[in-house]
């Protein structure tokens, strides 16, 4: 008889995960939660806050302010996170997940495995590759590390030079500068036509007066600064041997080079694509931002029903974006699972999604401004390294596109271009426009890599030893219902945050 | 609408498909490869890279020696680098009874001559494998085995087959096979192509092809799953597996460690896709360690699968078709056809324009499996 066929519990398993505890992932948690959701966190660092507000309830640094209003405004959801039920597994790399609902992750020195009905890929986003030549010499780091180290551990290098372009690079900088580090120089490769190309946004801009002020803000703390600041710099080159010894480039066809031992690449962010790709997530190139996103929904929803992209893993769209775009995924999988009807979540989600859509303005605004270079993406000199973890170079992968590696796996078969441990995390977008521009078609036609799990290094004993992991406690449902406008006050309470 | 017309048509440009284009195109025999991915996109662009002897079911002996001269000096044949090393390959004894199976396969291989495979005791074991665990008390090796890069392998034999005239075409999925008077009529989405001879190489789709040449076949297909290390310091030169255990891994010059052992994955042939089964990975893992403690700490850089067909007694099909005049298949090599690749070509090149393979070709026929009706 059907009907003595038990409903399924799914006691044993999560209602949500969510993969990264930034912005995204905890707004997504603390919205998702409040609706009596079962949840789980899994994040790579040991404190929650993502890349942006790493460290900010544990700064090493004496006075965090130095790091800006911003940074500091942190706190106030990593507290609220913390408040949530969300169950927080931190220091974990997720090494596989599956459209199942299926995770997998290293926990001292063991292989834990969780199931989710529902799993939101909050994993944010990673510094554009730089492929210039020497950019793999010891001595060159990106800019986004360098604030790693701060962030972290409080470590600063003397004497830098910062190059490139995009919002990050000179906060980075001014953040030096407040901790009174020297700044050798800044050497800026934003062109003068973004100027004049991004004017046509400019009412972009404007509908984001704070965002844009900020910005004017930190040019001028490091104009007033003695750092000595390069613009339309183009045609960058690390020199150096064995490690970097100087920084070269042109300005309008005049030679410059700066020697330094220390050189901080930065040409704005992109998603960090390994997990979305080996989820199978159908992908698009976004000419926008140069760089392949997963197609996703108004509510984040990607290609796979149970897999939603929140934050800047599915497009870059920045901090405030990210959580807002976190709440409205969660919202989308209450609604799959039940717990709230469509009617609320279009209520509760009215106001993010509104916010959502005039940031885009300001996006398309600084996407213009601070297009990074040809020249600087997709390298012509044969000797430049494009594949790090098996240093395979310009000329390494035209000789495997003449013995017919046209596309992006056939090309990592044919010249390893790509099989190291990072994934092809650095070389992925550059071997994408390299190939689309050798075979003179759009990028969109190119793809890449087809990527597979373990998206971290696990080790073969964490592999060999495999263990369940279930929900801790099981959510009464009948007593955590969350009524209208305790969801309403709550938003309300977040949104003021 | 032209039709495309080739003396053969082969479908499938896996290592078998690619190799046959390549004896054809030797013997001017004007030849066409029908692609529906890219060449060496499945099973033979992604298997272990095995290049083996060791172990052979005894209807595949023959063959597989006589591939294996060939393995020594493919690199100059087809001015390319397959990436084949001898490295010897060793099967590890566990235990007594592994030893004892190892004793009775040594007397029955002797008695049809055959001395390719040497029996080891814990001593020389060790002395070829220092890192072995303890536990491991023998073994077996076949000296002239080795591995080969298995998307260099099949893309030389494409490249070496183009040069002297045979013609791949890629993306072309067939839709449809005729045979109208002497000739094969065969359909893509957008090309019409007509050929003498028809060969199908068409690896875990084989059984879609065979049926439509007229041979119905119980053939499977599954996805056998590997994983990769990253570098690692030398600590293995042969090529390693076991008798009785799932374990088999190979470490190559720049230090990554291979590791197979026939743990299947789900296939989903029809998206072209597979899915891994990482409880089953998980247990692989085990047995690597348990063999080679070294091990523990190597760290895996990825993990894939490919898609392979099998027959049910794990031999392949090689031979005419039993249906239908001038058709040929060469299929469901069941995880272990890479090696083969190289004769398999000469085998179907002997067939189509001898008439018939220096091979005994028997075990392999399509209709094996058919039965009478009572």
């Amino acid at each position: 008889m059907i009907n003595n066929i038990a409903t399924p519990s799914f006691n044993n398993s999560y209602d949500i995960a969510i993969i990264g505890a930034g912005p995204a992932g905890m707004s997504a948690a603390i919205t998702a939660t409040k609706a009596g959701a079962r949840v789980v966190v899994l994040d790579d660092k040991p404190r929650s806050g993502g890349q942006i507000y790493r460290n900010v309830d544990a700064s090493p640094l004496a006075k965090p302010a130095v790091l800006g209003a911003d940074y500091l405004k942190g706190s106030e959801i990593t507290a609220a996170f913390k408040r949530c039920s969300a169950e927080h597994i931190s220091s974990v790399n997720v090494w596989h997940a599956g459209d199942n609902g299926e995770l997998l992750f290293s926990l001292e020195g063991e292989t834990q495995r969780l199931t989710a009905r529902q799993i939101i890929v909050a994993t944010g986003a990673m510094e554009r590759p730089f492929p210039i030549p020497g950019w793999h010499l010891p001595g060159v780091m990106s800019a986004g590390s360098a604030q790693v180290m701060l962030k972290s551990d409080g470590l600063v290098r003397d004497g830098a030079v910062f190059a490139g372009t995009g919002p990050l690079l000179y906060l980075i900088v001014a953040q030096y500068l407040r901790l009174g580090v020297k700044v050798k120089a800044l050497v800026d490769t934003t062109p003068k036509q973004n100027y004049l190309s991004s004017m046509s946004e400019i009412t972009g801009a404007m509908s984001a007066p704070g965002m844009l002020i900020k910005g004017l803000g930190l040019m001028n703390e490091i104009r007033k600064s003695d750092t000595k600041v390069y613009r339309f710099a183009e045609g960058l080159e690390v020199q150096g041997e064995d490690a970097c010894k100087s920084l070269s480039f042109s300005i309008s066809g005049s030679k410059h080079e700066i020697v330094t031992e220390h050189v901080f690449l930065h040409q704005g962010v992109i998603p960090n694509l390994n997990m979305t790709q080996a989820l199978g997530l159908k992908h698009t190139w976004c000419e926008q931002q140069l760089c392949w996103t997963p197609e996703t929904d108004n509510w984040g929803q990607s290609s796979q029903g149970v897999i939603a992209v929140a934050g800047d893993s599915s497009g870059i769209v920045g901090a405030e974006s990210a959580a807002a775009m976190g709440r409205i995924c969660a919202l989308r999988q209450l609604v799959n699972i039940g717990l709230i009807t469509e009617q609320q979540a279009d209520h509760e989600a009215a106001a993010d999604l509104r916010f959502m859509r005039k940031q885009q303005h300001f996006r398309r605004f600084i996407d213009r401004l601070y297009r990074p270079l040809d020249q600087h993406r997709k390298p012509t000199n044969d000797q430049t390294v494009v594949c790090r973890c098996e240093e395979r170079t310009v000329k390494d992968l035209k000789q495997g596109f003449a013995l017919g590696g046209r596309e992006p796996n056939q090309l990592k078969s044919q010249t390893r271009c790509g099989m190291g441990p990072c994934q092809g995390r650095m070389c992925g977008h550059t071997v994408s426009e390299l190939l689309a521009e050798w075979r003179n078609e759009p990028v969109a036609d190119v793809g890449y890599y087809r990527l597979r799990s373990p998206m971290r290094l696990v080790t073969l004993q964490e592999l060999s030893r495999f263990t369940n992991l279930t929900p801790v406690s099981t959510v009464d449902r009948a007593s955590s219902g969350t009524s209208d406008s305790d969801v309403e006050a709550n938003k309300e309470q977040e949104l003021a945050q | 609408m032209t039709t495309h017309k080739s003396e053969v048509l082969v479908i499938g440009g896996g290592i078998q498909g690619s190799s046959t284009a390549y004896h054809l195109a030797k013997r001017g025999v004007s030849v066409r490869v029908l692609e529906k991915d890219t060449v060496s996109r499945h099973a033979s662009g992604v298997n272990a890279g095995g290049v083996r002897l060791l172990g052979r079911n005894l209807a595949e002996v023959e063959l597989s020696k006589t591939a294996m001269e060939r393995w020594q000096q493919l690199d100059d044949e087809l001015d390319a680098d397959t990436g084949f090393r001898a490295r010897s390959l060793i099967n590890i004894a566990a235990d007594e009874t592994d030893m004892e199976t190892l004793r009775s396969r040594e007397q029955q291989m002797h008695e049809l001559g055959y001395f390719h495979e040497v029996m080891l005791d814990q001593h020389e074991l060790r002395e070829r494998l220092p890192h072995v665990a303890q536990h491991c008390i023998g073994g077996v090796v076949s000296e002239q085995d080795g591995y080969a890069i298995p998307f260099h392998s099949t893309q030389a034999f494409r490249i070496a087959a183009e040069r002297i005239g045979a013609i791949f075409c890629e993306g072309e999925q067939v839709q449809s096979i005729r045979k109208v008077g002497d000739s094969w009529l065969v359909a893509t989405e957008t090309q019409k192509y007509q050929a003498e001879h028809l060969v199908n190489c068409a690896g875990a789709w084989a059984d879609l092809i065979s049926v439509m040449i007229g041979d119905n076949v119980p053939m499977s297909y599954s996805a056998p799953m590997l994983m990769i290390t990253a570098r690692m310091p030398h600590f293995a030169t042969p090529v390693v597996g076991a008798v009785s255990r799932p374990l088999s891994f190979k470490q190559f010059e720049n230090g990554t460690v291979l590791i197979g052992g026939g743990a299947k994955g789900f296939a989903d042939r029809a998206n072209n896709t597979t899915r891994l089964d990482y409880s089953l990975l998980a247990s692989g893992a085990h047995h690597a360690i348990e063999f080679f403690p070294i091990m523990k700490t190597a760290c895996i850089n990825r993990m894939w699968s490919g898609l392979e067909a099998y027959m049910p007694d794990n031999l392949p099909v090689i031979g005419k078709s039993i249906r239908a005049d001038k058709a040929y298949h060469a299929f469901a090599f069941s995880a272990h056809g890479f090696q083969l690749g190289p004769v398999i070509g000469e085998v179907l090149a002997d067939l189509i324009t001898e008439g018939e393979s220096r091979f005994d070709l028997e075990p392999f026929r399509v209709n094996r499996y058919e039965r009478k009706v009572l």
